[in-house]
């Protein structure tokens, strides 16, 4: 063992990829967390000038109708205290939502700006380390574990030195795979204990690595005999990391875009904004009988009055939601069954099963997502349920009243 | 010469008898014609899709019945972003940006729903374009073959063999790169075909020889860097090892770290932030729905004295018609102002990024291909303002006519019952003044020059490394 360590150290270019290893990984923890604790930062920011503004409007309206429609109300998605490792979907989906009473379909679509230059490349994450930068760490340190010592001569004196052939390339195998797993994990470790992550997340992060890099391990070894060259097993390792890492992820990705047919955004948008907008022109009734279907309590309050009334508006601004109601739920089952798909179909990558796993953990995956928007849907519900009583039953204003509705909670994840 | 190429054929037979140099032809191959009829196939559809939906909007706007002018503001607009010829390639930021944005009054909407937001995560590089194709893997396959030209002669001991016939190590050498542009030129084939079938499309000719010229630069480049490695270092595995860890910085580690030091030095406000801000400055303008707001107090004196009358019905044009053409125009200015502090902040941050192109090979092509197809951020940010100045239009026209054409009484009854709402809309007519929308690819001149950075910083790169290679090539020793 100690003579193997040895060894290794006399071997500059296996210090030279443990080195960088060790270096990327701190980079790509560092990262993470300086990420989370700028996302935390806007939360707070944000959560602070939403407050500035909800009270701008208390002063400046004083009827249900107003108040509805000039408040925002702010709702967000924190990032999870394992979020620094796999920012997954949080760099390409929204976060946050500023929602108001009106139309959802219209509001919980929006995207934030990210600079589509910066979305293109990608972020330097732990996840993105780990999938798809430590396979080729493992092929650099292991492909010439065997044919290097050939090409030296000395590898039948080594495997008769050492009795047994086959333990002695694993052993060697083991240490640097070992000594690489330490240089990636610890970077982790440090880095999940400054945000307080759990400690069987990080275990799990732990056996999850250990395991990915263990099969990587496992095919050099399998692939890289002696009876090549180096740099033959260093091209063939190469091309199959192309395959499990770049071609099987994007083929994966296009079978079940392929498989799996959503509706079209806009469409949502569009069908939501004609019923919206077509409203205005058509007799109340038109509104009010598919709005009471809904919501047949309100029914009793309303006599139908000429001219504009905020119950009105606010009750073809939900019909425009029902009309829209199929699309969207069509376009959150889609995506679902997508995620349901990708999910069976990833055991074939295990770059993707990492990849997955690891967003999976850190709640910045499809389903963290889904969640979050099934979140704002139901605080935008309770907000109906809170002002539409206010606003059929002829009630007055009240400014205490006012004080008690809904406000957003965010999933705190883990 | 002849010499020179007799090497180079010599090296194209070993590699025909070579089972590995066939596989990762055709394993090369094989991945570039899939990723190009993918791609082609994909961007094809969707510009067709796109062309379709933009006809299909405008006729509905068109038809839309009778009605209240400002109903025609909020009833809005679509436009759509039609890739051009050369996304068949290179999609650029088709894939993370939105294609198509709602127009509507008092608003600026942000462009929705890019089709990668409803894709499954999977991991790896995400989808592959032809142009990531030869991007990231293409060189890893040139590597693969090429990594040993002149290492294999010395291993074989035929270097010296061929240095005694009397023929130079620039000669040697040059033979080698001969060969090995041979395999890069092989492996361009797919770009080409996609090239003229984007001519074929419409694009210019200068843009898509330009676009295939790039990635043959490109490969090289990368051509010559093997070189010259192959010239410095002495056994097979170094020369791979050391250039697989180059593609591995230039291609994986440069450009992500690049963007993460880009957004930390150049820190930009996230869209909620300045949307909250910006909703400020607007409150202060007044809502233009409301023509007794106080904000438009002076607007009414100044109208009152200047045609002198009393009230706002005696004006001889619809005062609630002025005050949502006044407040659209005000509104619009702060909007463009908020959106081009944006624009200009997002294209400072690529400037930066792109600078990385002297750093990495990988970034200067990613970019001059992206300028070249017309798939590149300023294209993107040309497509928000001309939707942007569609918007300005139609709904300053139809506050026009709301102004003239629809008599102040009338309006403000437009509430007031079947008979008032019918009485308060206009002639369908009027909705022709919304302008017809077809985007297109900036001139050809325009994206060449945009692409110029980025395309010299691959001839640097070329000359450089060409240039120590041969010269080190001089000195060369059995």
């Amino acid at each position: 063992m100690m003579r193997e360590l040895r060894f290794l150290f006399r071997d500059k270019a296996a210090l030279l990829w443990l080195a960088l290893a060790f270096v990327l990984s701190v980079a790509a923890v560092s990262l993470g967390l300086r990420e989370v604790s700028l996302q935390n930062d806007q939360i707070v920011e944000l959560i602070e000038m939403d407050k500035v503004e909800q009270e701008a409007v208390l002063a400046e309206h004083s009827d249900w109708g107003s108040m509805a429609y000039y408040t925002y109300h702010m709702t967000y998605d924190p990032p999870s205290d394992f979020a620094f490792a796999a920012m997954g979907q949080r760099d390409s989906l929204p976060w946050k939502h500023r929602i108001r009473m009106l139309a959802l379909e219209g509001q919980i679509h929006e995207s934030d700006a990210v600079n589509p230059d910066f979305a293109l490349v990608g972020r330097f994450d732990f996840a993105f380390l780990l999938s798809l930068l430590a396979p080729l760490l493992v092929i650099l340190l292991l492909y010439d574990l065997r044919s290097g010592e050939k090409s030296a001569g000395r590898l039948e004196l080594l495997e008769a030195s050492a009795g047994s052939g086959r333990k002695l390339w694993t052993g060697r195998a083991v240490m640097r795979i070992g000594l690489l797993a330490i240089a990636i994990l610890v970077p982790l470790w440090i880095g999940g204990l400054l945000s307080a992550t759990s400690l069987s997340l990080l275990l799990k992060a732990t056996l999850l690595t250990l395991a990915y890099l263990a099969f990587w391990t496992g095919l050099c070894l399998w692939i890289a005999g002696a009876k090549h060259t180096g740099a033959r097993n260093l091209t063939v390792l190469t091309g199959l990391w192309l395959l499990v890492c770049a071609v099987v992820p994007a083929l994966i990705t296009e079978m079940t875009t392929r498989a799996v047919p959503v509706p079209d955004g806009g469409d949502i948008i569009m069908t939501q904004r004609e019923a919206v907008n077509d409203a205005w022109d058509l007799p109340k009734e038109a509104t009010y009988e598919p709005f009471f279907e809904r919501h047949p309590d309100m029914a009793a309050f309303t006599q139908p009055v000429e001219g504009f009334e905020w119950r009105w508006y606010y009750a073809f601004q939900q019909v425009g939601d029902q009309t829209a109601e199929n699309l969207s739920q069509a376009y959150t089952d889609g995506r679902t069954q997508r995620e349901h798909m990708a999910r069976k179909l990833s055991f074939v990558s295990p770059a993707s099963y990492v990849q997955r796993t690891l967003e999976g953990m850190a709640d910045t995956d499809t389903d963290a997502t889904l969640d979050y928007e099934a979140g704002i849907r139901a605080f935008h519900r309770d907000l109906r349920v809170y002002y539409y009583p206010r606003l059929f039953d002829g009630r007055k204003y009240d400014a205490e009243d006012v004080k008690t509705r809904p406000v957003f909670k965010a999933i705190i994840q883990n | 010469m002849s010499l020179i190429a007799t090497i180079a054929t010599d090296e194209w037979r070993y590699w025909r008898r070579s089972r590995l140099a066939i596989t990762v032809m055709a394993v090369g191959m094989i991945l570039a014609i899939g990723s190009a009829l993918l791609t082609a196939g994909k961007m094809s559809a969707a510009a067709h899709e796109r062309a379709h939906l933009q006809a299909e909007a405008e006729e509905t706007f068109y038809n839309q019945p009778d009605r209240h002018p400002h109903r025609m503001v909020h009833y809005g607009h679509y436009v759509f972003r039609a890739p051009p010829p050369l996304a068949v390639f290179d999609p650029g930021v088709d894939a993370v940006t939105g294609q198509s944005i709602f127009l509507e009054g008092h608003h600026q909407n942000t462009a929705m729903f890019a089709d990668g937001r409803a894709e499954a995560r999977t991991g790896g590089f995400g989808n592959l374009s032809a142009a990531k194709i030869y991007q990231l893997f293409m060189t890893l396959l040139l590597i693969a073959i090429g990594h040993a030209v002149l290492i294999r002669e010395r291993e074989n001991r035929t270097l010296g063999t061929l240095l005694a016939q009397g023929l130079t190590g620039p000669q040697i050498l040059a033979g080698k790169g001969l060969a090995l542009m041979g395999v890069g030129l092989l492996m361009s084939i797919p770009a080409l075909c996609l090239s003229i079938y984007a001519a074929l499309q419409g694009e210019a000719l200068s843009v898509a020889l330009g676009m295939y010229l790039g990635y043959l630069l490109f490969l090289s480049v990368w051509v010559a860097l093997i070189l010259f490695i192959s010239v410095r270092v002495k056994t097979r595995g170094l020369a791979l090892g050391g250039l697989l860890i180059i593609w591995f910085a230039s291609s994986l580690i440069i450009p992500r770290l690049g963007v993460a030091a880009t957004s930390a030095l150049m820190p930009m406000d996230g869209k909620f932030q300045t949307d909250m801000r910006m909703t400020r400055d607007i409150r202060a303008l007044g809502d233009g729905h409301n023509a007794s707001d106080p904000a438009f107090a002076k607007l009414k004196a100044d109208m009152l004295a200047k045609y002198n009358a009393d009230d706002i019905d005696e004006l001889p044009l619809n005062y609630r018609g002025l005050v949502a053409e006044v407040n659209e125009k005000e509104l619009t200015d702060v909007m463009n102002r908020y959106a081009e502090t944006r624009m200009t902040r997002e294209l400072e941050q690529s400037h930066v990024l792109r600078s990385l192109s002297f750093l990495s090979p990988f970034v200067a092509i990613d970019y001059s291909s992206r300028h070249l197809a017309g798939t590149d951020l300023p294209t993107h940010h040309r497509f928000l303002r001309e939707a942007e100045a569609v918007r300005y239009d139609f709904v300053m026209g139809l506050n026009q006519a709301h102004k003239e054409k629809l008599d102040y009484g009338v309006d403000i009854n437009r509430n007031n019952g079947e008979a008032g709402s019918r009485a308060a809309r206009i002639s369908a007519d009027n909705w022709s003044v919304l302008n017809e929308f077809r985007f297109t690819a900036d001139p050809a001149g325009q994206r060449i020059s945009r692409a110029a950075l980025p395309f010299g910083a691959l001839l640097l790169w070329m000359g450089l490394l060409l240039g120590a290679a041969f010269s080190r090539a001089r000195r060369i020793m059995p």
